[in-house]
């Protein structure tokens, strides 16, 4: 069944407009009406990679998928499906022979796809650009980054990865940003960082293999905020951020994050299907498998090293900014002007946290009027 | 373990004396351990005006810390062990997880045993903590999915705390910071051994844990609280609800009938449970004719979920333009009125069945799953027994058994129906 749909498509007139429908209403109905937060994070990628191949949505824009034909389609197969571009992982208890069969099988695709030219690098991105979405929403769904030269393979990346988990591991509650922001402020329900393209994010509270790519982005996800505290939010963040890569780790985060990143990387590959997933992707970055990959890498770190990486590779301007929410043409207003953010709270808060909260809404965030843009959401991937 | 058990692994079941139970599960999966904490309470158990919503409140609440492990401790131990670790809420439950390296075990249980036993957390942390809550309806409100559940659920049920989602009504959680002394009482009613069940899969031996557990949970005291849950009287008709929603979606349409219990006795859950499978999966001939030939549907799945009292069996269709919202109901209807016309064929059935129980299987084929799957029955009947007979009930279902429970539960008395589309800006 697996070897039919890869080598002999259907190419059904009726199935392919069902699932052009389908993808168009991912993007119009999943995407831009109900999911605000996965909406700004793929708004913030599109706008990290503007004019490089990566802009592109993977399911399309609306229009681009009206305009699509099975011709089309099938033009695409036969260009791409080649051998060269093909890795087939296999696991588990298959039976002798098998192994052959399916290299025999797959042999019937070309050796070579069309040729698809270098990947070019991301382009730089030196100022903040803000990016608002219009949406009718209860709060205020806030995505930032922008692109690194770090991808796994790279010297860096393991101190990189440990820089990450230390800020913010993904729906965990051990990063920084999760206990300044949610822990101590209770500003929205988690905050978390990332080195790597992490699509689905809300669905997985581990990362997942198999969407490997060969440019990466530094990303912050902020969840959504009460509109009333999405200038503030956004301010906590980038004071956090710099925070971050001007003082970079303690000591003691240092031991307790590469002690975490050690163990946890034996957790991820807990099925046959994960440990599959995981070898393809070494395959791609070429680098050892990835548990062994990780322990090594962090094993040799100092807190230096991972200091030095941070300051090499991370940093708190020349950002790309996202935010998915109502009254986006007066958030731009407020951001602009950089007006004071006060923020107010339901319970007495430590005398620290109240003096941080006068700098921070204080915070300037430099952007020019000409990179601050609101759009409509059914402008977005249309 | 009896030969033709659809749990398929060894376990030990022991009680201690203060009423907490210990399910071990040595799991042939080297290195690894999962410890699934599951409190038999969950938004069913919120049983008084306004408190909705406090169950999963009360989850946010355990990370809040302890004289000995104040939060920024128990999470530097946590983090220092490498556990992949959270906790969820529904009706019927609250599950504590965690899984880890075996070396770290002990560890992390005697740090979970603490808090349980010593939860203490000032009012600030209280109120800061609502706000997150505050933050997760937020997060999902732009989900009309949610806002469906809600509306069903309130329109379905009278009296009985199913009458309201896990995530609570919003002028409850409105509310919460204001229920700091109510939050003491929740804790001192439902966070007690009587309540509480741990799952233990993995990389263990079973006699070691028990030891463990003596030792870091054994002095845990017994409560005394008994939650009497309002009786939902029966239906009395069929109920209807739309919901006009403020920004682009397609419409969606939600058939519900009321439903029993959660039984490993009675066969009429798993009858239900077939039902759902052979009636709407996507080998079902509905889905063929609404998903894939006349495509007027894009999503449609059925759902007869467990649950400790009569919930209900949900069919939901997403549907691709207004106007054929009505015939999609019409087909659903008829669907589910078909089953007690005419007996389903039963080599369709068992081969339905045979799918369900590899499904079954095969999915524990790591320890988290082992022990998240038994959280989940865990919490219903508190052993993995529960599966075995629940599978053995599958086996034993009928053509005539679907068509008697299809007839007694697809009436119209029980019958609700909400729709939502876009407007009302």
């Amino acid at each position: 069944m697996f070897s039919g749909m890869i080598l002999d498509p259907g190419w059904r007139q009726d199935d392919f407009e069902r699932l052009r429908d389908d993808a168009v209403n991912y993007l119009e109905v999943a995407l831009r009406g109900q999911n605000d937060e996965e909406l700004a994070k793929d708004v913030l990628c599109s706008r990290v990679y503007a004019g490089h191949p990566y802009e592109r949505h993977n399911a399309g824009t609306a229009s681009s998928l009206h305009a699509l034909t099975v011709a089309r389609v099938k033009e695409f197969y036969l260009a791409q499906f080649a051998q060269e571009n093909l890795t087939i992982a296999l696991g588990g208890g298959f039976p002798a022979g098998f192994e052959s069969r399916v290299r025999r099988d797959f042999a019937v695709l070309p050796l070579k796809g069309r040729n698809q030219g270098e990947l070019p690098a991301a382009p730089e991105v030196r100022a903040n650009e803000l990016y608002l979405v219009e949406k009718a929403a209860r709060g205020v769904a806030i995505s930032l980054g922008f692109p690194i030269g770090v991808t796994r393979g790279h010297a860096d990346f393991p101190a990189l990865l440990l820089a990450a988990s230390a800020l913010g591991q993904h729906r965990m509650s051990s990063g920084r940003l999760f206990t300044r922001m949610r822990q101590l402020r209770g500003l929205n329900y988690g905050d978390y960082a990332y080195i790597e393209h992490f699509p689905g994010g809300m669905y997985t509270l581990e990362p997942l293999p198999n969407v490997a790519r060969r440019r990466q982005m530094f990303q912050l996800w902020v969840r959504p905020v009460d509109r009333e505290y999405a200038h503030f939010a956004l301010r906590l963040a980038l004071h956090e951020l710099e925070r971050f890569v001007r003082d970079g780790l303690t000591p003691e985060e240092f031991a307790r994050t590469r002690s975490f990143l050690s163990k946890y990387v034996n957790l991820l590959l807990k099925t046959k299907l994960a440990e599959l997933g995981y070898a393809v992707d070494s395959d791609f970055y070429g680098t050892a498998p990835y548990p062994e990959y990780v322990r090594a890498g962090l094993r040799e770190l100092s807190l230096e090293d991972v200091n030095a990486a941070i300051r090499r590779h991370l940093r708190w301007e020349g950002l790309k900014i996202v935010m998915v929410g109502e009254g986006m043409t007066e958030m731009r207003e407020s951001i602009l002007a950089n007006r004071e953010s006060p923020m107010t709270y339901n319970s007495p808060k430590p005398d620290e946290i109240l003096a941080e909260d006068e700098v921070v809404m204080r915070r300037v965030i430099q952007v020019a009027p000409e990179n601050a843009v609101v759009v409509g959401v059914e402008q977005v991937f249309a | 373990m009896g030969q033709h058990d659809v749990f398929a692994y060894e376990y030990e079941q022991h009680d201690f004396a203060n009423g907490l139970r210990l399910i071990t599960v040595p799991a042939p999966y080297p290195e690894v351990v999962s410890l699934y904490i599951v409190v038999q309470a969950g938004s069913r158990n919120e049983v008084e005006e306004g408190r909705s919503g406090f169950a999963h409140f009360f989850e946010h609440m355990m990370f809040r810390g302890t004289p000995e492990y104040p939060p920024e401790r128990y999470e530097a131990v946590m983090q220092e062990t490498g556990a992949s670790s959270n906790a969820y809420t529904d009706d019927d439950r609250t599950v504590y997880h965690s899984t880890m390296t075996k070396e770290d075990f002990e560890r992390v249980l005697a740090v979970e045993a603490d808090r349980f036993q010593n939860l203490a957390y000032p009012l600030e942390g209280f109120q800061t903590e609502a706000l997150a809550v505050l933050g997760e309806y937020n997060k999902d409100s732009a989900e009309p999915v949610n806002k469906l559940f809600e509306v069903l659920r309130d329109t379905a049920f009278d009296t009985h705390t199913y009458k309201h989602t896990t995530m609570g009504f919003l002028r409850d959680i409105e509310r919460m910071p204001q229920m700091y002394e109510y939050s003491r009482t929740f804790f001192d009613r439902f966070y007690r051994p009587e309540y509480t069940t741990l799952v233990v899969a993995g990389d263990v031996r079973a006699d070691e844990v028990l030891a463990q557990v003596e030792r870091h949970w054994g002095g845990w005291v017994r409560g005394s609280y008994e939650c009497m849950v309002p009786v939902e009287p029966p239906p009395g008709g069929a109920r209807e609800a739309h919901i006009e929603w403020p920004t682009y979606t397609l419409p969606y349409v939600m058939v519900a009938q009321r439903a029993p219990a959660f039984s490993d006795e009675s066969s009429e859950g798993a009858a239900l449970d077939l039902i759902g499978f052979l009636g709407f999966s996507e080998s079902s001939p509905i889905y063929e004719r609404l998903v894939i030939e006349e495509q007027s549907v894009d999503l449609l799945w059925a759902s007869n979920a467990d649950h400790v009292d009569p919930y209900l069996f949900t069919v939901m269709a997403r549907v691709k333009e207004k106007e054929r919202v009505g015939a999609v109901r019409e087909a659903v209807l008829e669907t589910l009125c078909g089953f007690a016309e005419a007996p389903v064929d039963g080599q369709l059935l068992a081969n339905v069945k045979s799918h369900l129980r590899y499904r079954f299987a095969l999915g524990l084929n790591n320890s988290e799953a082992i022990a998240s799957t038994l959280a989940h029955y865990v919490s219903l009947r508190r052993t993995p027994e529960t599966t075995n007979k629940l599978y053995r009930l599958y086996e034993a279902v009928t053509p005539a058994d679907l068509q008697a429970v299809a007839a007694k539960y697809f009436g119209e008395a029980g019958r609700c129906v909400i729709t939502l589309w876009e407007g009302g800006r």
